[in-house]
């Protein structure tokens, strides 16, 4: 297998968790001034889903408007918010932009929230990701989504380069 | 002098409203009018007849039965009803009621109930209207706070998850929103069925005011281990439970 670890330099990986599930509001704006700093190298959003139709019992199949299912606009870009943003995991270049990324939680979320370092995506491909990617993956794109899902409902390129 | 039934142990404000639960003396809180409940019950129109699965029993000629003739059937089993439920949700930050006391409420206080106990939700199967009297006593008072329960009879998670920026336990299918207006309304039935007005639930409780009549202990609150009668009867039971069930001939 190739080597497609993300992590030839060694980023630092981060997981901010806020003590209540964000607002699209609140989300929108902490991830801008998240996005805004220049060390952030690939981020994901997490928490419980927000379906577009009701998936089971008597009502399944009636479309679901969720007042938390919205457009955002992130760095320009209109990004459609599937989730209830509950956790914000992302990678950055070093301790400098932690410190910084730091600073924004504490200026934007209203309530206490929990912020570490740790291992939150994968640094390398695995099986399954190699037998659906082949070796030739982006190695930004590594552990970012789920290998039998589809790219384009997971992923939001925001800078194009 | 009359007995008093000892509902629960301890000593502090978890066990007190723990036995106010089960006796049924709680405090009223709220209004909810007859049509309101059954449409966000969602198991018949509003003001339309109960159906039924069996004639009226006065009309069936029972069996001879001491049992039967001791025994008064409830309104709804008398005319026939059918079976139909209600389920609720409490959030585990300070939700009103855990589900064990939900259940313990509609077994001890309603009669012809069939309550099952979950993990994180509590349901309640009787004949219609049977079922929409503990339903209604439960939503109208001390039971039931708009913003950390909610009645939820399909995808029901939101029981364990953080509660939203408004303080609104998670609702995968929003039923209940906090309005701007400071109530809480359901524009769903209870599994998710848009239904025709919303229906008011009333101001959701101040945090402090959850915490003090939740039933859930908790470490931020009142934690399960500062009360001392509580634990020394739970031990005492798992005791004797243990020794009962070792029983060597």
């Amino acid at each position: 297998m190739s080597d497609t670890s993300s992590d030839t330099t060694k980023h630092l990986q981060l997981e901010i968790v806020p003590q209540r599930l964000l607002r699209p509001e609140t989300a929108q704006a902490l991830l801008n001034e998240i996005l805004d700093l220049d060390g952030v190298v690939r981020l994901f959003v997490h928490g419980p889903r927000l379906p577009g139709t009701v998936p089971y019992g008597p009502a399944k199949g009636i479309p679901l408007v969720h007042d938390s299912r919205r457009l955002i606009e992130i760095e320009g870009k209109t990004v459609e918010l599937m989730v209830s943003v509950g956790s914000i995991r992302l990678e950055v270049t070093d301790a400098n932009v932690k410190e910084q990324v730091h600073e924004i939680c504490e200026k934007i979320l209203p309530f206490p929230f929990e912020f570490r370092e740790g291992n939150f995506m994968l640094r390398r491909q695995t099986v399954s990701g190699y037998a659906r990617f082949g070796p030739d993956q982006d190695p930004l794109m590594v552990g970012i989504t789920d290998p039998k899902g589809k790219l384009k409902d997971q992923v939001c390129f925001i800078k194009d380069e | 002098m009359a007995y008093k039934p000892q509902y629960y142990p301890g000593a502090t404000s978890v066990a007190a409203n723990r036995r106010k639960h089960m006796s049924g003396d709680v405090e009223k809180l709220r209004e909810i009018s007859d049509d309101d409940l059954v449409m966000i019950l969602g198991h018949r129109p509003p003001g339309s007849d109960y159906r039924s699965t069996h004639p009226p029993l006065a009309e069936m000629g029972e069996p001879e039965c001491s049992i039967r003739q001791t025994v008064e059937p409830t309104p709804g089993a008398k005319a026939g009803d059918r079976v139909r439920y209600v389920q609720f949700v409490d959030s585990m930050y300070n939700g009103t009621s855990v589900p064990y006391f939900r259940s313990y409420n509609a077994a001890i206080k309603f009669r012809g109930v069939d309550p099952g106990t979950l993990s994180g939700r509590q349901v309640v199967e009787a004949r219609e209207r049977d079922m929409e009297e503990v339903a209604k006593f439960q939503i109208e008072t001390e039971m039931f706070d708009p913003a950390l329960s909610s009645l939820r009879g399909a995808t029901v998670h939101g029981h364990s998850l953080r509660l939203q920026e408004d303080g609104v336990m998670f609702d995968m299918l929003d039923r209940a929103r906090l309005e701007s207006d400071g109530i809480v309304k359901m524009h769903k039935d209870q599994v998710g069925r848009p239904i025709d007005k919303k229906v008011e639930l009333g101001k959701p409780m101040s945090p402090k005011e959850a915490a003090k009549r939740t039933t859930i202990y908790r470490v931020d609150n009142v934690a399960y281990r500062s009360d001392k009668e509580v634990l020394e009867w739970v031990h005492r039971v798992f005791d004797q439970r243990t020794k009962y069930g070792f029983k060597p001939e």
